[in-house]
């Protein structure tokens, strides 16, 4: 008898539902990006900034909360490991929190926030036949659902993270000075003096792929919810999973591309 | 204006009609089922499995999804329970078609929209109340109400209604029948179609022709 997780049956779907899920997600982006110029119109605007208002604004406070715990715990630990090496302490600082966590832990707030939220606000939708409701009216729901919300989540996760970095850095610093064990402008002066173009198009890249993976993945699991009473949580369960996979993913990826 | 020919969809048996410009009809089954596969039809949502749905004398499936989307700016739908948009406040829902196509913006609407309400039992404080709830928080009455001026608001040429008095009292029933009818009076060669059960709710709509489905 062959074992369960070795059924061919069972791999034969599961890589056929990779396949669906890389195809849905690729065509939902492609669409996305070819109708983008739709975001001028007003009822779709209003949903773009209340993505934006929702994934971005309302982060803030966790991501504020997350950043300085993170910059805190980094900089004592660099200091515990560095000594008083301001070079050598705004190095790590910039490798670990521009480089990696900013990007890293931005996209699993935004996952665990926004990502159910919006899997399962479309999958609700639509097993209310509420798309169909705006096909009625002669709405594209792809125009009015799924363009607002990948623009929105996107730019939100690039802000954000931006946002996340200053936060993390500025923090840690200040902790370290607090408890005196480095100066706090020399050492902000320090990651300056050694931020490049090449860090922030990498970190900007990360936020970027991060973003489109996350709005597209979340829509396209809602979207495809089927009528039943368990779908709307198995929307927001799998976009949330197959998110936090795929950022892991993609993070190596690029970390190896930009830097190997 | 409006052509059924030979549709077929699940329990809907081969139906062939006709809707000249400026008539009205009303269509009565006794299976529910019938009434919300030819309503799925007429909106676009559900493709016959034989025959073929003429409106504005457009082949309504053999249009490409997108363009078909583009055709339902000129029809007005009903659905029972009012097919409004649940993270939408009334307001928003109201609005929505009219302010999406660019066909009037809000302030455009307001003074018409409170208008519609007044003649419906409504006064100023209870609009205002109205406006700020979501669609789970509407009674059946409301969210058909609203689902009606929705579809007004967007000026269409036909209008399908599904179900439109079932399961209300008379008064608000008349409301809504007098709404519609008036509405229906306005604009020459508008067409308006009520899908309705038997019942005793339907011999009330006046119409210029009566279909009753085989079961």
């Amino acid at each position: 008898m062959i074992p369960t997780a070795l059924n061919p049956e069972r791999i034969g779907k599961s890589v056929l539902g990779l396949f669906d899920y890389v195809q849905g997600v690729y065509e939902l982006l492609v669409y996305a990006g070819m109708g983008i110029g739709r975001l001028a119109k007003p009822p779709i605007r209003l949903v773009f900034k209340k993505q934006i208002y929702f994934t971005g604004i309302e982060a803030l406070v966790p991501i504020t909360a997350i950043a300085t715990l993170s910059g805190i715990v980094i900089t004592t630990q660099i200091a515990s490991l560095a000594g008083q090496n301001i070079g050598l302490t705004a190095k790590i600082m910039l490798w670990v929190v521009v480089r990696e966590l900013g990007p890293l832990l931005t996209a699993i707030v935004i996952i665990a926030r926004s990502s159910s939220a919006t899997a399962s606000e479309l999958a609700t939708m639509k097993i209310r036949g509420e798309i169909d409701s705006l096909r009625r009216m002669g709405i594209h729901p792809g125009d009015y659902l799924v363009i607002p919300r990948i623009a929105g989540i996107t730019l939100s996760v690039i802000t954000v993270t931006f946002y996340f970095q200053m936060t993390a850095i500025v923090m840690g610093y200040a902790f370290a000075s607090l408890v005196g064990y480095l100066p706090f402008i020399k050492s902000l002066g320090g990651i300056v003096s050694i931020l490049s173009m090449k860090e922030v198009l990498v970190s900007l890249t990360k936020a970027v792929v991060f973003g489109l993976v996350i709005s597209s993945t979340s829509c396209y699991f809602g979207l495809r919810a089927r009528a039943s009473p368990t779908a709307v949580p198995q929307a927001a369960t799998g976009a949330v999973m197959r998110n936090l996979l795929m950022v892991f993913v993609l993070d190596g990826i690029l970390t190896y591309a930009f830097f190997v | 204006m409006i052509r059924f020919d030979r549709v077929s969809a699940g329990t809907l048996r081969a139906l062939s009609f006709e809707m000249a410009s400026g008539t009205s009809a009303k269509i009565l089954s006794s299976s529910e089922d019938q009434i919300n596969a030819l309503f799925a039809v007429c909106s676009g949502v559900r493709r016959p499995d034989t025959g073929h749905v003429y409106m504005l004398d457009e082949d309504v499936y053999a249009m490409p999804p997108d363009e078909r989307i583009l055709l339902f700016r000129r029809l007005g739908m009903v659905p029972e329970n009012g097919g409004l948009i649940s993270n939408l406040k009334t307001w928003e829902n109201l609005i929505l078609p009219s302010w999406y196509h660019g066909t009037r913006s809000p302030d455009e609407v307001e003074s018409e929209v409170l208008g519609y309400f007044r003649e419906t039992g409504f006064n100023n404080e209870q609009v205002k109340n109205l406006m700020r709830k979501r669609p789970d928080e509407l009674t059946k009455y409301e969210k058909r109400l609203i689902a009606i001026i929705r579809a007004i608001l967007m000026n269409p040429d036909i209008l399908i209604y599904d179900s439109i008095l079932t399961g209300l009292d008379r008064e608000a029933s008349g409301r809504l029948l007098t709404l519609v009818q008036e509405f229906h009076n306005k604009k020459t060669g508008r067409v308006s179609v009520y899908l309705c059960p038997e019942d005793a709710a339907a011999a009330r709509i006046q119409t210029d022709q009566t279909v009753t489905l085989k079961n």
